[in-house]
């Protein structure tokens, strides 16, 4: 079966829209939540969204270790906005499945769809007329309604009846209906500027500069005479996912860059707002050089075929070789990702994935755009 | 029919007690826990350096005026080494300068324990890294310097006589030795190093062990080997024969 397995969450509260768009609110919290465990969190209909089980689970030891960790962040999400209430997990092959298995908090193991949605009530097509046509048939459940022969169903009901047929037997997943194709937008209007935008730390300053404070920003401005006042920089630390946005170099001279900062303004990796966790953040330790240019970089598999990073975000083939902007080609020892990256999903559908790639020469860590590969950061 | 109890495994119970979730490692108590504490006043002649690099130095600290090399191919962790002398004395309150090393990790500077507030950058000084060296070692005890292209015999004396004069360290970071044409006090190798934790698409990377070897003029003449997490799992500069990394 062709079916992708996803993990869906469902909220029982949160499923009708209100006046105040106090749901669509709390639905964001849980997005976000969920955003934690894979960047591509999917949001269903309101109150209602899945991602795709594998990544996370390869991440995180198992589908059973996702889930898990799912019911118990979505359980302390709650306890923190109790507009968010109950938040059912489950897993199945397949949206439709997905989305009841979810709804009664349950894991249908794989290849198992059609056994599981067999005793189902037909009703549950959300097709009111044909479930009303099928039970005076006599055909109360999915599992009847899928041993109907297809191509009597399709004469009989049409094409839209043909759809829920293949879904009823576990053949398909996804079904028109399923789906509420305004939910990005509402969650566009309810959306509140949150997290991530970056609080640039303030500095704590001493009473005065001391003399070696003074000679050393004499020797600084010596150095911005001969090389250019952009030559001399110091690094400050923001919020942001990849390494070039949590990371800034501003000219020495800026405001707040001439006075030492007290030890309580000293900036703290894990602090927050840098700590938002994997996958919005890398994993520690950091790359040493974050190349400000990235370097085109070419990935093989063993047989010299270039590897590339699926919609989906997996890699199509082991890598076994790379070769940085034209380099000698260096056997790959090791690799760790793709990471998928979206940045703000909701809003943009540009699509990245992450990779840590260890070669001979040293490790690399990788960003996959647009069919390329490029060198974005070195393990020096 | 089920392969795990949903049931029990799914239900999302509010008050239920945090997993891992996903958090990010706790960085702050390990990158505080190897910086050293300050052994040295501002007048005293030695610098303080993290406490797994400490046997490394024949003073157990970093000499003021004198010039250390760290040498090794990229990718063994020489610039992770070179970094890490800079956090003891920039979190104790000295002015550092980098000088040379094009794009500067700075999120891997704070994670060594380096106080960004203390550390002025100079990346791209290219043919000017003679003169950013010149007019910086006046100025500031630490002095982290990537040559440009091969650096002359002369230009090397010059450059170590002005930092013993200023009281300024110089640290010069090259892939062999012999790029840095006059006798240092100290030159740290990293002979060989290997990634922890990444496999073939799975886990990360997560530390580098590396041997480094220390030589070097008087005191430092015998050869000390050591074996250095560069870094550790959380960034840090650890002991290697310490405990061992949570892989």
């Amino acid at each position: 079966m062709g079916m992708e397995r996803l993990i869906a969450l469902w909220c029982p509260g949160l499923l009708r829209e209100g006046e105040r768009g106090d749901e669509a609110r709390a639905f964001l919290q849980v997005l976000v939540a969920a955003e934690r465990f894979c960047p591509w969190v999917d949001p269903v209909s309101l109150g209602i969204c899945t991602i795709p089980s594998r990544g996370p689970s390869r991440f995180f030891g198992g589908e059973r270790a996702v889930v898990e960790k799912l019911a118990a962040a979505m359980g302390d999400l709650a306890v923190r906005h109790p507009a968010v209430g109950q938040v059912r997990v489950g897993a199945a092959d397949g949206l439709f499945a997905a989305l009841l298995a979810a709804r009664s908090g349950l894991a249908v193991p794989r290849g198992e769809t059609a056994a599981f949605l067999a005793p189902c009530s037909v009703a549950v097509l959300r097709r009111t007329e044909l479930a009303v046509t099928l039970q005076r048939l006599g055909v109360h459940t999915l599992g009847q309604f899928a041993a109907l022969p297809a191509r009597d169903v399709l004469a009989r009901f049409g094409a839209d009846a043909g759809a829920c047929h293949r879904v009823a037997g576990g053949d398909e997943g996804e079904l028109v209906g399923l789906r509420d194709s305004g939910l990005r937008r509402r969650l566009e209007t309810v959306r509140t500027d949150r997290a991530d935008a970056g609080h640039p730390r303030q500095p704590g300053f001493f009473g005065g500069a001391s003399a070696a404070d003074a000679r050393a920003a004499e020797a600084f401005a010596r150095v911005q005479e001969r090389l250019g006042a952009g030559a001399v920089v110091v690094g400050r630390l923001q919020g942001g996912r990849s390494p070039e946005e949590r990371a800034s170099l501003v000219p020495w001279g800026a405001r707040g860059t001439t006075a030492p900062s007290g030890p309580s303004g000293r900036s703290r990796p894990g602090s927050s707002p840098a700590a938002a966790p994997w996958p919005g953040r890398l994993p520690v330790p950091s790359p040493t050089r974050v190349l400000g240019t990235p370097v085109e970089l070419a990935v093989t598999d063993d047989t010299g075929r270039a590897v590339q990073v699926t919609a989906r975000g997996l890699l199509d083939a082991d890598p076994a070789a790379a070769s940085i902007g034209g380099g000698p080609w260096q056997e790959v020892r090791g690799w760790a990702g793709p990471w998928p990256s979206t940045e703000r999903w909701w809003s943009s559908r540009r699509r990245r994935a992450r990779l840590q790639i260890l070669t001979a020469a040293g490790a690399l860590l990788v960003v996959a755009e647009r069919g390329g590969w490029w060198v974005e950061a070195l393990y020096e | 029919m089920f392969a795990y109890d949903g049931r029990t495994a799914v239900r999302g119970s509010a008050g239920r007690p945090s997993g891992g979730l996903g958090r990010p490692v706790p960085v702050l108590p390990a990158a505080l826990a190897a910086r050293a504490r300050p052994i040295s006043s501002a007048s005293s002649r030695l610098l303080p350096l993290s406490e797994p690099l400490v046997s490394l130095f024949p003073d157990r600290a970093l000499r003021r005026g004198s010039t250390v090399v760290v040498a090794g191919a990229r990718g063994l962790g020489t610039t992770t080494l070179a970094l890490a002398l800079l956090a003891a004395p920039s979190a104790a309150g000295s002015w550092c300068g980098i000088v040379g090393v094009p794009d500067p990790g700075v999120v891997a500077m704070a994670e060594l324990g380096i106080d960004l507030g203390r550390v002025v950058l100079v990346p791209e000084a290219r043919g000017g890294w003679v003169d950013a060296v010149g007019e910086l070692a006046g100025g500031i005890d630490v002095l982290l310097v990537r040559p440009f292209g091969s650096c002359r015999p002369g230009v090397a004396r010059r450059l170590v006589a002005r930092a013993r004069e200023r009281q300024t360290a110089l640290v010069v970071l090259v892939d062999r030795p012999e790029e840095w044409p006059d006798g240092p006090d100290l030159t740290l190798r990293v002979t060989r190093a290997a990634w922890r934790g990444i496999g073939a698409g799975h886990g990360h990377l997560q530390c580098r062990l590396a041997e480094v070897e220390a030589s070097g003029r008087r005191s430092a003449a015998r050869s000390v080997s050591r074996r250095l997490w560069l870094p550790s799992s959380s960034g840090t500069v650890a002991d290697g024969d310490g405990p061992e990394q949570p892989v």
